[in-house]
């Protein structure tokens, strides 16, 4: 890409940069199933955080599909794959001080889960 | 001879920033014109009060409403607030029952096109670390204290869809305009660190 | 990778330090770092999730003392010096000069 101008820029920022991808991949899950995040620990880039590793949880929804950034920021390819909101209740992830109602959804991607 | 210094000799990390653009500019890899645009349009052109108008918008117009909870991407485009970090948006709305709360325990992630970018105190250790485990800690730190039978829900955007909270519209704003209204919604309301507070 | 950047319940990081009224940039050299990273991005040479990366493989006690535009400053460094567009010895010898000039 050529070097960025000052005319450009305005338009750039407002366009962005969508990590989503236009492609028909089937999800592997669902609103409503629970699922396992798997015992990942690669030594490159990942955006599953190990306070949620090998905690179960369910999928609140499908956000599409998107860029896998643990491949992508290895220039090992898009791989692109669906993103999960995934809801744990907070006593799953921290135990029995959380409060009871509270909860974390975080964003994940299939790769990163398993049926529970 | 030494030269007599009347200020503090530049700190080592402005000399490496100055090495740095020097060299970016030199080789032709950066338009120092482009970096100043990038520059004005954080400092001054893109901000939380962006946010406060889609806010308010959703508070006065529930069609409005309804859009931006099923495709928040397409209504906050609505107002031409798009791009770059807020390419795929998800708005949480907040209610009597249920406050939610953002934050990004990996890196910073916020979005850009309708708060600006963040605080420190968002991508600092103490926040990223504390929300997601003691979230009643943290709101009691910034002053809210939710009863017990809310359900608090903390949101980690740990991929590129990016979360603005919809605060809850304070009681005895039923009088005002769109503009009366945005002008009290705060950004931290709009991370879910804090509530809408009434007129004064 | 298991890094110190992935901060979800840790503990020991103390209080949430808040400043009223925060600009959004304390120093010009936050604004110039700031930009370099916006605009490299734009040149195409790496990706976010790379950039990411770059950051993160920030030595841990490093990145727990640093600021956060210290962090993309650092990690911009990484970037261009593993991209061949920018060595660091290239850096360091300007760093040097600019530091020889200033007295």
């Amino acid at each position: 890409m050529p070097v960025l101008t000052a005319t450009d820029a305005p338009a750039l920022l407002r366009k962005g940069g969508s990590a989503r991808v236009d492609a028909d991949i089937p999800a592997r899950f669902a609103p409503g199933d629970r699922v396992v995040v798997r015992n990942l620990n690669p030594r490159g880039h990942t955006r599953a955080p190990r306070y949620v590793r090998c905690k179960a949880g369910v999928i609140d929804r499908d956000h599409g599909v998107f860029i896998f950034p643990d491949t992508h920021a290895h220039g090992q390819g898009k791989n692109p794959q669906h993103v999960y909101s995934v809801r744990f209740s907070a006593r799953d992830v921290w135990g029995d001080e959380a409060a009871p109602r509270d909860a974390l959804y975080v964003d994940l991607w299939d790769d990163y889960l398993a049926p529970a | 001879m030494s030269k007599h210094r009347h200020t503090e000799p530049p700190s080592e990390l402005v000399l490496r920033v100055k090495a740095l653009e020097s060299l970016l500019v030199e080789k032709g890899l950066v338009d120092p014109a482009a970096l100043d645009v990038l520059i004005d349009t954080y400092e001054n052109k893109v901000g939380p009060r962006n946010g406060a108008r889609v806010v308010a918008r959703a508070w006065t117009d529930p069609a409005y409403k309804a859009r931006l909870l099923s495709d928040a991407s397409d209504a906050i485009a609505e107002f031409g607030f798009t791009g770059r970090q807020g390419e795929d948006m998800v708005v949480l709305e907040n209610t009597a029952k249920v406050h939610n709360l953002t934050v990004c325990t990996l890196c910073s992630c916020y979005p850009w096109p309708v708060l600006g970018l963040p605080p420190v105190w968002y991508k600092s250790a103490p926040y990223r670390s504390r929300a997601v485990r003691d979230p009643r800690a943290v709101l009691r730190e910034f002053g809210l204290e939710l009863p017990e039978d809310v359900e608090i829900r903390v949101w980690d955007s740990t991929a590129e869809l990016r979360y603005l909270v919809l605060p809850e519209r304070p009681a005895g704003t039923e009088q005002l305009g769109e503009e009366a209204l945005a002008a009290l919604v705060t950004r931290d309301a709009m991370i879910g660190v804090a509530k809408v507070a009434g007129p004064a | 990778m298991n890094g110190v950047h992935d901060l979800g319940g840790m503990d020991g990081h103390g209080p949430i330090a808040y400043e009223v009224d925060e600009p959004v940039f304390h120093a010009e050299w936050e604004r110039r770092v700031f930009a370099m990273t916006i605009a490299m991005g734009f040149y195409g040479a790496w990706n976010i999730d790379s950039s990411r990366h770059a950051r993160e493989r920030t030595p841990a006690a490093e990145y727990l003392s640093s600021s956060y535009y210290e962090i993309w400053l650092g990690g911009l460094e990484r970037l261009l010096d593993e991209s061949g567009l920018l060595p660091r010895a290239e850096t360091e010898a300007r760093i040097a000069a600019l530091r020889a000039q200033a007295g």
